[in-house]
């Protein structure tokens, strides 16, 4: 494995769900799902001797932003697996407290670096259309 | 409807022009297998989709494909970006430069431009839901693909994480699959 436990020096108690799912680890914490790209366990399958790779942000807004974009992940990939299973309580219950945490997240990110969404463009400039736009990359220290 | 939101579904950060690995990319973008075909593979098939499950699903999938598009079409315009003409002609691509300077225009590895008949409808909720556990299933393989041809883990990382969420949602077609099987659509 290329990388094992924390992806970064953040701290990750903001991931940790309340519902006790170590017992069987079905459901990985939001950055360790993020970096493989699944959510459930035991849907995760490597290519070769391939893993994942290590993120390293090179400022503390690409840090913030990378807990937001991690949780919108979380949610996302919950999310489809809710469409099929509306009646799984402790999943739905993750998936709410999630979208809490990325709700307040994301609030506090458009404080200090701007909108994510045009509403939340609520400054006494309209910065949304501020560069770079995600899919830009400025010599290779942006956030995207 | 949709909305905008000003991130990627996965960071893209590429700092090295790779004039070779952008061919080959643009595939996943404008290719039979790509994440474009997958996206309004999805959107177009969701209307006839006979319950909750099936309409949730096809429409969340397609809204998350269409994410993977920007990121795709975004590698492919950070490993072009600063190229010269003399470099794109270098790796066969003069060509392309001739019709779309260096825009990001859907085509495959080899130019042919998107087309509608990449995907199918059926409004048969059984055989759409084949073609798109069918449809992951290729998406992985070119993935693994373009995986084997490249050694840039800025390249490797987002690669990888598109990849993985191809066996996820052919897990979860699957699931909806079996399910409509069942309920006898």
């Amino acid at each position: 494995m290329l990388f094992e436990d924390n992806m970064f020096d953040v701290n990750l108690s903001l991931f940790m769900p309340d519902v006790d799912f170590s017992r069987d680890n079905k459901i990985l914490e939001p950055m360790e799902g993020f970096l493989r790209g699944n959510m459930f366990k035991d849907e995760y399958v490597p290519y070769k001797n391939l893993t994942y790779f290590k993120l390293n942000p090179s400022s503390e807004k690409e840090k913030m932003l990378y807990k937001v974009m991690a949780l919108s992940f979380a949610i996302n990939d919950l999310n489809l697996y809710l469409d099929l299973h509306p009646d799984k309580k402790d999943v739905f219950d993750l998936f709410k407290k999630y979208s809490q945490e990325k709700e307040k997240l994301c609030n506090e990110y458009e404080k200090l670096y701007g909108p994510l969404e045009v509403t939340g463009t609520t400054g006494s400039k309209f910065d949304w259309i501020d560069s770079p736009w995600p899919w830009e990359n400025k010599g290779g220290s942006m956030y995207v | 409807m949709f909305k905008y939101v000003k991130h990627t579904n996965f960071p893209i950060n590429i700092k090295k022009k790779d004039l070779r690995m952008a061919k080959y990319l643009i595939s996943q973008f404008g290719g039979a297998n790509g994440e474009l075909a997958a996206s309004l593979r999805y959107f177009s098939q969701k209307f006839s989709m006979p319950d909750d499950y099936g309409k949730a699903l096809l429409n969340d999938i397609a809204t998350e494909e269409l994410g993977h598009c920007e990121m795709i079409a975004g590698m492919v315009a950070q490993l072009t970006k600063d190229a010269s003409i003399s470099e794109l002609e270098a790796v066969g691509l003069g060509g392309r430069f001739t019709e779309h300077g260096k825009g990001v225009y859907p085509t495959n590895a080899d130019g042919a431009p998107f087309t509608a008949t990449y995907f199918a409808v059926t409004g048969d909720p059984l055989a759409d839901i084949m073609e798109d556990m069918a449809a992951e299933e290729k998406a992985r393989a070119v993935y693994e693909n373009l995986i084997d041809l490249t050694n840039d883990e800025d390249v490797l990382r987002p690669l990888l994480f598109l990849r993985q969420r191809e066996i996820v949602h052919f897990n979860r077609f699957k699931e909806l699959y079996e399910y409509y099987k069942k309920k006898g659509y």
